[in-house]
C-alpha cells in the first residue's frame, strides 16, 4: 500500500511540485534545541545565583587569600609573553 | 560563490586540520589540568599552569578561530550554505559559543598562571586544576564533530525557500 502523499495539495502526478509550506522541523532538531536551551539556562542560573560557588579566579584561590596574588585585573587580556619579559 | 572541487577539497582539509587540532589541544590542556589538580609536586603544579596558559593563548585560541573561519568558508563556498541546514546552523552556534567562552576564560587562566609563578610552594595546593571549562568545551566540540560527520537531515525554512527558488529557476 502506497503511503499517502505528504502534501495533499501537491500535483505529484504531473511532476509539478506545488508545495508552498516548508517541511516540519525534524525531531532531532527539536530535541537538540531543547537540550541546548536547557543547558544555557542552567549555566545562566548557576552563574547568577552563585549556587556552584564563585566563578573565575576566586574559585581557585582560598578565601583567606594566603596566596600572594599578582597585581592586575584578572578579567583583562594578559598575554603570556608580557610577563615573561626579562627586566634589566 | 561555490568553490571548485579541487579548492573545496583543499579547504576541507584545512578546516579538518584546524578543527581536529582544536579538539586534540583541548585534550592536552585537560591532561595538564588534571596534573595541576592531582599532583602534590610544587614544580609540576607550577609548570602545568604555565603550560596551560601558553597552550591556551598560543595554540587553542588560534585553532578555535581558524576553525571558525574555515568553517564559514566551507559553508559559504559550498551548496550547504550557512543557514540552510540545521546541522550547519547548530555547528556554527556551538562553535561561536565555544570560542567566546574560551576567550572569556583565558584571562582567568593567565591570572592563575601568574599566581602559580609567584606563590610559595605551600600555597599552590589550593590552586587546583582546570577541568570544568575544558571538559565541557571538549564535549561541545565532540558534538560539533558528530554533527559534521553525520550531517543529519533537516532544512531550515530559509534553506527550503532557497531550494524552491532553485527548482523554479531550473524548471522554467
Amino acid at each position: 500500500m502506497a503511503d499517502p502523499p505528504l502534501y495533499p495539495d501537491s500535483n505529484s502526478d504531473t511532476g509539478d511540485d506545488t508545495r508552498v509550506r516548508p517541511p516540519s522541523t525534524p525531531r532531532w532538531v527539536k530535541v537538540f534545541g531543547i537540550i541546548v536551551i536547557v543547558v544555557v539556562l542552567l549555566v545562566g542560573i548557576i552563574l547568577i545565583t552563585g549556587v556552584g560557588g564563585p566563578h573565575g579566579p576566586g574559585r581557585h584561590i582560598p578565601s583567606g587569600d594566603a596566596v600572594e596574588t599578582p597585581s592586575g585585573d584578572p578579567g583583562g587580556y594578559t598575554p603570556p609573553i608580557e610577563h615573561g619579559v626579562q627586566q634589566p | 560563490m561555490i568553490m571548485t572541487p579541487g579548492l573545496r577539497k583543499f579547504a576541507l582539509t584545512v578546516h579538518l586540520t584546524f578543527s581536529v587540532g582544536w579538539i586534540g589541544t583541548v585534550v592536552a590542556y585537560l591532561g595538564l589540568g588534571v596534573a595541576a589538580w592531582t599532583s602534590q609536586d610544587v614544580q609540576t603544579v607550577r609548570a602545568a599552569w604555565i603550560a596551560m596558559e601558553l597552550i591556551g593563548w598560543y595554540v587553542i585560541v588560534p585553532l578555535a578561530f581558524a576553525s571558525l573561519f574555515t568553517g564559514l568558508v566551507m559553508s559559504l563556498g559550498t551548496a550547504w550554505g550557512l543557514f540552510r541546514h540545521y546541522w550547519v546552523l547548530f555547528s556554527l552556534v556551538l562553535t561561536i559559543l565555544a570560542a567566546v567562552v574560551l576567550l572569556l576564560h583565558m584571562p582567568t587562566v593567565s591570572f592563575l598562571a601568574d599566581v602559580a609563578q609567584e606563590a610559595d610552594g605551600a600555597d599552590l595546593g589550593g590552586l587546583g586544576g582546570d577541568l570544568l571549562h575544558p571538559g565541557v568545551g571538549l564535549l561541545v566540540l565532540l558534538v560539533i564533530q558528530v554533527l559534521n560527520v553525520y550531517k543529519p537531515r533537516g532544512l531550515t525554512p530559509y534553506g527550503w525557500r532557497k531550494q524552491q527558488e532553485q527548482r523554479t529557476v531550473s524548471q522554467p
